[in-house]
């Protein structure tokens, strides 16, 4: 396989794996409303304990971490994710009970940053600073696959993946469930005196969010074989709410939009140009300055995002008879609101409470 | 309990009330917006809380419906005692309230602001969603079509797609009231359901509120308008200074000195001369 190949299906790869990290991120952030800014720490969750998993026993490789069980793709992929989720519990219960918007994120940045000087100090937990490594490649001895064959294929598993995943979001953002994320985004106040209990939701938007970002995270260290603490800065974190905010929140096809924009094209792209005579590195550095430039432009020109999240028509809930009699009813009530000076629909106030 | 009853219907309420508090009292950083209050709220009567600003009249409402803790006091719906209980829980109780400066769900549709409120819905569970889609889909349609219903009769029913944050503010006090009364509410607290609203507007909701006491619905509402408390309300509770000063009707009320002199005042013999 060419050397061009080589990179298209990277990219390919990265389209899927943020867009599937993004789908996480939307539906606290974009949906339910939680600044997650501890997200990327959920992603390294997931890639340590799926490569953990995947690894023989740590003795004798010159690696030291923990788990090492040999198991298969994808149960290490699925621990992984619940992993993320079960962290998201802890995390949860620590930030979410008391704390909200401005605050609950400032809280949540230092738990990624504890998260990170644990990980890159503690050596024995997932190899410190160097981070793991020789993970082994899903199927590769199965499918008789080398390093070449290897990368189509699992862009290919990706997809398949991040496709599932998506099925699977949409019907959770179209449920009541979705709907009840979004009243609490709005005003949470509202929706607890509405009867729901915030919390309990908020808790399960993290759930389902972590295991997403936990699954994104896993399918990084299976496809690239490695993983270490440079890879998931906490200012990665902005990276996939860039992702996010630039295709637009609250809808999955704008998330897939904006993880093409940002992450494949703003982010990977770049990193297979030709370094500048000179200057290494200055193009990684445009990269983040561009990424910094394109998010302002989108906040200030278009908040809504490339694709902006539509709201759910009337016919969209299956009142299909009723909305077609709507001639009549529309011709009944000519006004509405505040301008509507109608006399009272059902009753008429005047004559019976008076003079009481 | 105890209460300062004034008159013969302050002691009917607090035999027949739905809801009830004493002793609330709420304090921020040492001012006491609630110092004391104590009422009752007859069950399927409509209940005015009136009082001059900074009476404490929202804290109260805040206080009752659980947005806001108490320091101190004890409030009971029925005989349940829900001092302190969450928002969330007293609402499960049936106790729904409205805001002052109307708080719709902006990103949310109409439609989809009256469909949060159902009580119940299985697809809030994610399981159910997966493992339940028919159960889910025909609980969805009834309630739209409960929520179409209200919409046609609070006459929202045309702005039913349009983003609730569109909506002007009479329309939002209506999104306000019909969302309440989605949940199927046994008591609606309303906060000043009528302030900012034109007069044809306020003798619209004044008949909406009349229509929820006929289904049943207690309602407790804080309005400063005497000539619709006059009209619709048949019991009313004056707050002061955070302390409840009298109940009783707005009849027996004018004869009383204190009220008179607190809040009534002018307004009283505006309303006697015309």
């Amino acid at each position: 396989m060419s050397g061009t190949w080589y990179y298209i299906f990277t990219l390919i790869f990265f389209l899927f794996d943020y867009f599937i990290l993004a789908m996480g991120l939307n539906i606290q952030y974009g949906e339910t409303g939680i600044l997650n800014f501890a997200y990327i720490g959920f992603v390294a969750i997931g890639a340590y304990v799926t490569g953990a998993l995947s690894l023989p026993k740590s003795a004798g490789t010159g690696q030291y971490y923990i788990l090492g069980f040999s198991m298969p793709f994808p149960f290490n992929l699925l621990i992984g994710g619940l992993t993320a989720s079960a962290f998201a519990v802890v995390v949860a219960l620590i930030a979410l009970r008391r704390l909200r918007t401005d605050y609950l994120a400032m809280v949540l940045i230092s738990l990624s940053l504890v998260l990170y000087d644990v990980c890159n100090n503690y050596v024995p937990l997932f190899n410190g600073a160097d981070g793991l490594y020789n993970v082994p490649e899903p199927f590769a001895g199965v499918l008789h696959l080398n390093t070449n064959s290897f990368i189509p294929f699992f862009a290919g598993v990706t997809g398949v993946v991040a496709l599932i995943m998506w099925f699977v979001m949409s019907r959770i953002m179209r449920s009541p469930a979705g709907r009840t994320f979004r009243a609490i985004r709005d005003d949470d106040v509202v929706a607890a005196a509405l009867g729901k209990n915030v919390f309990r939701q908020q808790l399960k938007s993290m759930i389902i969010g972590s295991f997403y970002a936990g699954i994104g995270g896993g399918l990084i260290i299976q496809f690239s074989g490695s993983f270490n603490p440079t890879a998931w800065l906490p200012g990665e974190t902005f990276v996939v709410f860039a992702v996010i905010l630039v295709g637009g929140v609250g809808n999955n096809i704008g998330l897939l939009v904006g993880a093409l924009v940002v992450e494949t094209l703003l982010v990977h792209l770049p990193a297979f140009l030709p370094a500048i005579p000179g200057h290494p590195g200055l193009i990684e550095y445009f990269d983040a300055v561009l990424i910094g430039v394109l998010l302002m432009a989108m906040l200030w020109f278009r908040p809504q995002g490339i694709v902006p999240e539509r709201t759910r028509k009337a016919g969209a809930f299956g009142a299909g008879e009723r909305l077609g009699a709507e001639a009549t009813v529309a011709g009944e009530e000519a006004v509405t609101g505040d301008e509507a000076v109608a006399p009272l629909t059902r009753s008429a106030v005047q004559p019976e409470v008076t003079g009481q | 309990m105890t209460a300062p009853a004034t008159t013969s219907s302050a002691r009917n309420a607090w035999e027949n009330a739905a809801l009830s508090c004493e002793g609330i009292t709420k304090a921020f950083q040492g001012v006491h917006a609630v110092n004391g209050a104590a009422f009752a709220v007859p069950g399927g009567q409509i209940t005015a809380l009136i009082g001059p600003n900074g009476a404490g009249k929202t804290t109260l409402v805040n206080i009752l419906s659980g947005s806001m803790t108490c320091d101190r006091g004890q409030e009971l719906i029925g005989s349940t005692d829900v001092t302190n209980w969450p928002s969330h829980k007293i609402a499960e109780l049936g106790l729904m309230r409205t805001f002052q400066l109307s708080r719709e769900l902006g990103g949310l549709t109409v439609l989809e602001n009256l469909l949060v409120a159902a009580r119940d819905q299985a697809g809030e569970r994610l399981w159910n969603i997966f493992l339940r889609p028919g159960l889910v889909r025909r609980q969805e349609k009834d309630n739209v079509e409960r929520a179409l219903d209200l919409l046609e009769t609070y006459g929202l029913y045309r702005l039913r797609d349009a983003r609730a944050s569109d909506l002007s503010g009479g329309q939002k006090k209506l999104l306000e009231i019909s969302r309440a009364v989605m949940a199927s509410p046994k008591i609606l607290l309303l906060d000043e359901p009528m302030a900012g609203v034109n007069p044809a507007l306020i003798e619209r909701i004044g008949g909406y509120i009349i229509d929820l006491k006929r289904d049943g619905v207690t309602v407790l509402m804080i309005e400063h308008n005497l000539n619709v408390v006059e009209r619709i309300c048949d019991h009313v509770i004056v707050l002061a200074e955070g302390r409840t000063l009298a109940e009783g009707r707005l009849s027996e009320l004018r004869e009383n000195e204190q009220v008179v002199k607190a809040y009534l005042g002018e307004v009283i013999n505006a309303g006697t001369t015309r």
